[in-house]
């Protein structure tokens, strides 16, 4: 029950800080957009027109997946430094549920808010483009959960990372770019990126969204490959949160006023 | 009295991330907090106030030493000891600024697993008590200083926790906010029975509300005492004597030798001695000085101190010798 009570309490508050910031959530979406114009004039004017189609799809996936990633784990890095600052992380600490747990609601209500937006966002794209994508929601749907969770653990990461450096800005800059170089390769390319978190999961969705594979038709071993992935950057992105808790602990780093 | 809270060889060093410097911010604290009790904890600034209330909350892993809160050790059992505290750290920053009064509430009821409905009659009576409730759908940014900081405390009490830990609870007020969240704690000790905390430098703060109060100067517990002991006990050594004559110079001189911190006031016709004494008998010696001209005495007043004065001699270490137990 009380698991149950803190995913609301998280629900609740990520959605109200969104509507207050309602001109900031106006201006993330209206830059994605625009920037998506970009790209898709760019494509149709100096792409190859026997596979601009694809390319296109290509682009629509790719683009709204790097979002997606990035409204889930830099903004936990973005809020977490904010929060050190106001000293509502210290606040949070002194929780008895213990600091994790709210870490990973709060991943969780994000991604929840975020996925909202993040389906208007693909439809609007679709629409602006006249590309209709394969949404198969019965196949996307187990790869789309494989893969967030080990988003999480990457969330996890972040937010260890966050709490224990004061100049963590710079960093998420940085990572980005790093989500961006994720979900921009295909693994074609890349073979060995499979084991990278969520580059396998992007990689099925663009399969199915663009080639229109099935479920029947994706082999055991890509899902145990992303169920490998989930649970061991689920685990590892936990145990070093832990680690940096302690640390903090320590050094009495979870102010940083 | 079962003590709530056992500090036991508390230590805590930190290294200067720029400079590697080490700095002993608590060194050898102990102390343990009865049920009921409301603690003054007082120091000049760097003293450790922060960092022993810290490692209390659990923030802060002591380099030695124990924390014991209701029988069970902080570090071994962390997140079963959080149930039995609470606190108000730095000021008023420890809120969400976007979420209005109630949301804070609410949000911070949620992360500890209760519910909205759970807190609701809760939320409503602390509103009425912190004189909020007109203000339970504005945003905090837009709360006065001191409305923000009434409302963290309320935040606090609402985890209906035993003990309750006060950073500094009326730094940055002006006097009459500073008044009221002082009210505010008085009735908080009177109706709630909880066990309180503060770090204060407020001495109006610990005047009014503590029962006791520990004090801390460079990392070392350097006085906990009963607020009544400590201002009788300086009561009684503190005398103000009216002489109808002026002293000699050679009196002067050996009261400047026996009492240095003693103040001399010559009059017209008469003339003031301050003096505090460092243990009652000294009294005798200061007759001796008196007696050597026979001065005339008119007047042997008890000095009135608060405890302002007390805490700096203490501090300074001018009481050094008689900081043992008055009792
Ligand atoms: N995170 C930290 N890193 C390094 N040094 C620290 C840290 N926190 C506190 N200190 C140092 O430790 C000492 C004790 O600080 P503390 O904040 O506990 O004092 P305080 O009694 O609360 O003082 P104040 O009355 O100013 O609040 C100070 O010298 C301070 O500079
Ligand atoms: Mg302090």
């Amino acid at each position: 029950m009380s698991w149950f009570n803190l995913l609301k309490a998280n629900l609740r508050k990520e959605y109200l800080e969104m509507k207050r910031y309602l001109p900031n959530t106006i201006a993330m979406v209206l830059t994605f957009y625009i920037l998506f114009i970009g790209m898709f004039f760019g494509i149709q004017i100096i792409g190859d027109p026997t596979t601009q189609d694809i390319n296109i799809q290509f682009t629509i996936v790719n683009y709204i997946f790097w979002f997606f990633a990035m409204m889930t784990v830099n903004a936990i890095g973005w809020q977490i430094t904010n929060e050190a600052m106001r000293g509502t992380l210290e606040q949070l600490s002194m929780s008895p549920m213990g600091i994790w747990k709210i870490m990973l609601m709060r991943l969780i209500a994000s991604t929840v808010i975020n996925f909202i937006m993040i389906i208007a966002l693909l439809y609007l794209s679709m629409f602006t483009s006249g590309q209709w994508l394969n949404i198969d929601v019965g196949t996307i749907l187990p790869i789309l959960i494989l893969t967030i969770i080990s988003m999480f653990g990457l969330g996890f990461i972040i937010a260890g990372l966050s709490i224990i450096l004061k100049q963590v800005q710079a960093f998420l800059q940085i990572l980005q770019f790093i989500l961006a170089g994720l979900t921009f390769v295909p693994l074609s390319v890349a073979p060995f990126l499979a084991f990278f978190p969520f580059v396998k999961g992007v990689d099925l969705v663009r399969a199915v969204m663009i080639e229109g594979v099935t479920f029947t038709q994706i082999p055991m071993v890509d899902f145990l490959i992303l169920g490998f992935n989930a649970i061991f950057y689920f685990v590892i992105g936990l145990l070093f949160f832990f680690y940096c808790e302690r640390f903090a602990m320590n050094k009495g780093l979870l102010a940083h006023y | 009295m079962e003590p709530v809270i056992e500090v036991k060889s508390l230590r805590k060093t930190y290294k200067k991330r720029k400079t590697k410097e080490l700095i002993q911010a608590v060194s050898d604290v102990t102390f343990s907090v009865n049920r009921g009790e409301i603690v003054g904890l007082l120091g000049p600034n760097g003293a450790g106030k922060t960092t022993t209330i810290k490692m209390i909350c659990g923030l802060l892993i002591p380099d030695s030493g124990t924390i014991t809160i209701n029988g069970q050790n902080n570090q071994k059992k962390r997140l079963k000891s959080l149930r039995h505290i609470s606190a108000v750290l730095e000021g008023n920053r420890n809120l969400y600024w976007r979420l209005t009064v109630r949301e804070n509430l609410e949000y911070f009821a949620g992360n500890r697993g209760e519910s909205k409905k759970d807190v609701a009659n809760r939320i409503d009576e602390l509103l009425v008590k912190f004189h909020l409730k007109d203000k339970e759908k504005e945003l905090v940014n837009r709360l006065s200083r001191g409305m923000q900081q009434k409302l963290a405390i309320a935040v606090a009490m609402l985890a209906e926790s035993d003990v309750i830990l006060l950073d500094e609870p009326t730094l940055g007020l002006d006097v009459e906010t500073g008044y009221e969240v002082r009210e505010l704690l008085r009735e908080i000790v009177q109706e709630y029975d909880r066990t309180i905390i503060i770090s204060t430098h407020d001495m109006d703060v610990v005047q009014d509300l503590c029962d006791r109060t520990i004090i801390v100067n460079k990392g070392k517990i350097v006085t906990d005492d009963k607020v009544e002991n400590l201002l009788r006990l300086f009561e009684v050594r503190s005398y103000t004597i009216s002489l109808s004559a002026l002293l000699s110079e050679k009196q002067q001189i050996l009261l400047d030798q026996k009492f240095p911190d003693y103040k001399y006031t010559p009059d017209t016709i008469g003339s003031k001695l301050e003096i505090d004494l460092a243990k009652s008998e000294e009294i005798y010696d200061l007759f001796d000085i008196l007696k050597m001209n026979m001065t005339p005495v008119e007047s042997i007043d008890r000095g009135t101190i608060n405890f302002e004065q007390i805490f700096m001699k203490i501090v300074k270490g001018e009481q050094q010798n008689v900081l043992v137990q008055s009792s």
